[in-house]
């Protein structure tokens, strides 16, 4: 019937609601003029809509002196990142877009499997969709390039994003055994982006030797591991033999597990010794917009599993365990930030009496950490309330410990409930970013300062300056409380 | 052959059987409380190997709360509760032990929405009993048939009806082979035409041998399944018997109202 025919298919005039089918002038003398007064508010909206679109076109369009964010756009951008080594900020918007692609194709290849194993078929973004997603931040992006000099930083760009447009669809239509592969080179491709902008240095292979140590944890089987060595899957004991048993094999896992992560860790030392030490930019230079983004993202991927310990700990049945953790979500969310910033600012010399080998911007980093996590903490415990006491028991039941209780069951579906909370923290940390401002970090709010410092804006253009920056912050912000609708959508799928 | 079917027949000369059954169930004196509130008192109950035992009674007579106490899903104040020779104390060894060889079905289904049916079923052997995924998934496909639903082996819980809900739940259990299953009301919060698919299930699998409790409102189930049955009033066990007698010919006088108030 009806129902089954896709909705484009929409001749039938009489399906539609009733309103919409009036002609516009008794749809608005129905809707809009019913009684007087709606009259009067319906005028009054008009013209006062009228005026602000006027004037705000008018001053975007017309009188907005944006030649003061036009010469300042690469400190707005970058702050006072080295000019001669922008390059490696191309480098990395390359390895970004590649890595990204990767994620993205590996996601939409997955949900397609899943949609065939369940039935329950997502409708595949049609270019339209993703404009209604994206709007914001292309519209951001369009209005930097617009304001460009010179016609390298669009076509960068606009390669870029072909780039990960093209990778994307391949890594879409790789086999399933693939998936988990084009997850780790993703990771890899992320941390190396981020070893050419800073330079591969010191604690550099810490990161990749990470990634690949798990990576080689996850890969790691018994049943390979023995084939490998030409074994049978049985125990040569004192003549007799017996097969491996379950327990036997787990058991052989956690060795070639062990073994496995060992060796990955040896051998990528020894490449970063090979390589050598590359030079690059120390991260105290990384600023602007680019910092912000930077900044907000590390905080935001630390202060989770931080925030995951805290909460789970203040429901711990130890008591020392939950005061701890109560004492610390208590106090960090009773202090203001900016306090905890100067504190990470001024005060950590002054008691350490040393200089702290730790540079301002980690100090920064880690004080949002803090203070990020410990209301992610109280987020993070709404949702661990929320799942019904029959889960945990059917858990127990089937013989989970209580950790295995709290990994497989809990979590999962304690931090899919709370996933519209969680993100409205995470885009109020990324605003909150903009209060490194005030210890001197150039962040992005700080680098439109700094345009006003120079002699020549001093008192130029400084509402332009600003439109510009809170444009920047509300087209991220909003694109990513629209993505985390959509996630929320995406992850009920088949729980209903 | 000595008679099993009376409360009295606890007074038996081994201590290790029950009739000609092996003892895997004991629980003797067994009293638990709620705050001030008495749920169980000097609960005595012996389950031989393979017996089919079904637990009836008005509700909040403590007949969930007893089998609840069996996997430590509730503690039990005092008196001794002995599973297949493992007593069940404070030792979280003893209490996994326990576990592992009973399965339990719930009223609310309690299947991990997030997961597939199949992740599901495999959960409890691969992470607690180290089975190899593979070989997890393979038994999870033959439970599934035998529960008659392995077209929805890759569905969420939540696109299966209640009575295919409930069989996975039952599936998820047995995939860890259990010796006993525990049911806490399997087919309460069912719709009525979905209550006989799955005591269809749980029929075929009393006559395979597995020890089974089954707490239940379904009295055509109890005459036929049940070995014994047992009335529960007021956090008391009031009359054991077989379902033939315990149905047409019941002693105590509370055990006549309330068959009087269902039939």
């Amino acid at each position: 019937m009806t129902a089954t025919h896709p909705p484009s298919d929409s001749g039938q005039q009489k399906n539609l609601p009733p309103d919409m089918r009036l002609p516009p002038a008794v749809w608005a003398r129905k809707n809009l003029f019913n009684t007087w007064y709606n009259g009067v508010a319906t005028v009054v909206a008009v013209v006062v809509g009228a005026i602000l679109v006027y004037y705000g076109g008018r001053f975007v369009f017309v009188t907005g002196q944006w030649e003061a964010v036009r010469k300042n756009l690469t400190l707005l951008m970058v702050g006072i990142f080295p000019r001669d080594e922008l390059w490696r900020l191309v480098v990395q918007m390359y390895l970004v877009a590649t890595a990204l692609g990767l994620a993205w194709g590996t996601v939409t290849a997955r949900s397609q499997d899943r949609a065939e194993d369940t039935g329950v078929f997502a409708r595949l973004p049609s270019p339209i969709d993703l404009l209604r997603r994206y709007w914001a931040i292309l519209l951001l992006l369009a209005f930097i390039l617009g304001l460009t000099r010179t016609i390298w930083p669009t076509l960068f760009t606009l390669s870029a994003v072909a780039v990960g447009l093209g990778v994307r669809s391949i890594a879409a239509h790789l086999p399933r055994s693939a998936r988990r592969p084009c997850w780790y080179a993703a990771a890899f491709m992320g941390i190396v982006s981020f070893q050419v902008v800073s330079g591969a240095n010191g604690s550099a292979w810490w990161w990749t030797s990470g990634l690949f140590a798990f990576a080689a944890f996850k890969f790691a089987s018994a049943r390979d591991f023995t084939r490998l060595l030409g074994t049978s899957m049985v125990w040569p004991i004192s003549g007799r033999s017996r097969p491996f048993t379950a327990k036997d094999l787990a058991r052989i896992k956690r060795v070639v597990q062990i073994l496995a992560v060992v060796a990955v860790v040896v051998v990528v030392r020894v490449a970063y010794s090979l390589i050598g030490e590359t030079s690059g930019v120390s991260w105290d230079k990384w600023s602007g917009l680019y910092l912000t983004l930077v900044a907000s993202g590390a905080a935001i991927t630390l202060s989770f599993p931080l925030s995951l310990l805290l909460a789970m700990g203040r429901r711990s049945s130890l008591p020392a365990v939950r005061w701890l953790c109560v004492a610390y979500i208590e106090i960090f969310r009773g202090i203001p930030f900016i306090c905890l910033l100067l504190v990470a600012k001024t005060f950590i010399d002054f008691f350490l009496d040393v200089d702290t080998p730790l540079s301002l911007i980690t100090r920064t980093i880690i004080a949002f950490t803090i203070f990020s996590s410990a209301y992610l903490a109280e987020v993070v415990r709404g949702g661990l309330q929320a799942v019904p006491r029959g889960q945990i028991e059917a858990g127990q039941a089937i013989g989970l410990q209580p950790p295995g209780v709290m990994r497989l069951i809990v979590l999962p579906q304690a931090l899919r409930a709370v996933i519209p909370a969680m993100v409205g923290q995470f885009i109020s940390l990324f605003k909150d970013s903009s209060l490194f401002a005030i210890i001197s970090v150039v962040e992005f709010f700080r680098a439109r300062e700094l345009i006003h410092s120079q002699q020549e804006f001093s008192t130029l253009a400084i509402a332009e300056t600003l439109v510009f920056v809170a444009f920047g912050y509300w087209a991220l912000s909003y694109t990513m409380s629209k993505e985390s609708q959509r996630l929320e959508r995406h992850l009920g799928v088949g729980e209903r | 052959m000595t008679d099993t079917t009376t409360s009295t027949s606890n007074v038996n000369s081994d201590a290790t059987q029950i009739g000609s059954r092996e003892l895997m169930i004991e629980m003797v004196g067994v009293d638990k409380f709620f705050g001030s509130f008495q749920a169980l008192s000097n609960i005595d109950m012996r389950v031989g190997t393979g017996e089919v035992v079904v637990v009836i009674g008005p509700s909040g007579s403590g007949k969930s709360t007893l089998i609840r106490c069996i996997n430590r899903l509730e503690h039990h104040d005092r008196g001794r509760i002995v599973v297949d020779g493992v007593e069940l104390t404070d030792d979280v060894r003893n209490i996994a032990l326990i576990r592992r060889e009973t399965g339990m079905v719930f009223q609310q289904f309690n299947l991990f929405p997030h997961l597939t049916v199949l992740d599901n079923i495999t959960l409890g052997p691969r992470q607690v009993l180290k089975m190899p995924k593979t070989q997890a998934e393979d038994r999870a496909t033959e439970l599934l048939e035998r529960v008659k639903i392995p077209e929805q082996a890759r569905k969420f819980p939540g696109q299966l009806s209640g009575g295919q809900q409930q069989r996975v739940a039952i599936a998820r259990s047995l995939a860890m082979q259990p010796k006993v299953m525990l049911f806490d009301e399997p087919t309460s919060a069912l719709d009525p035409e979905m209550i006989s698919e799955v005591l269809e299930v749980i029929l075929e699998l009393s006559r395979t041998g597995m020890t089974l409790i089954v707490v239940t409102h379904e009295m055509g189930f109890a005459r036929e399944a049940a070995d014994r049955v047992i009335f529960m009033a007021d956090g008391e066990i009031v009359e054991v018997g077989e379902p033939e007698h315990f149905f047409t010919n019941p002693t105590e006088e509370r055990t006549k109202l309330f068959l009087s108030q269902i039939l």
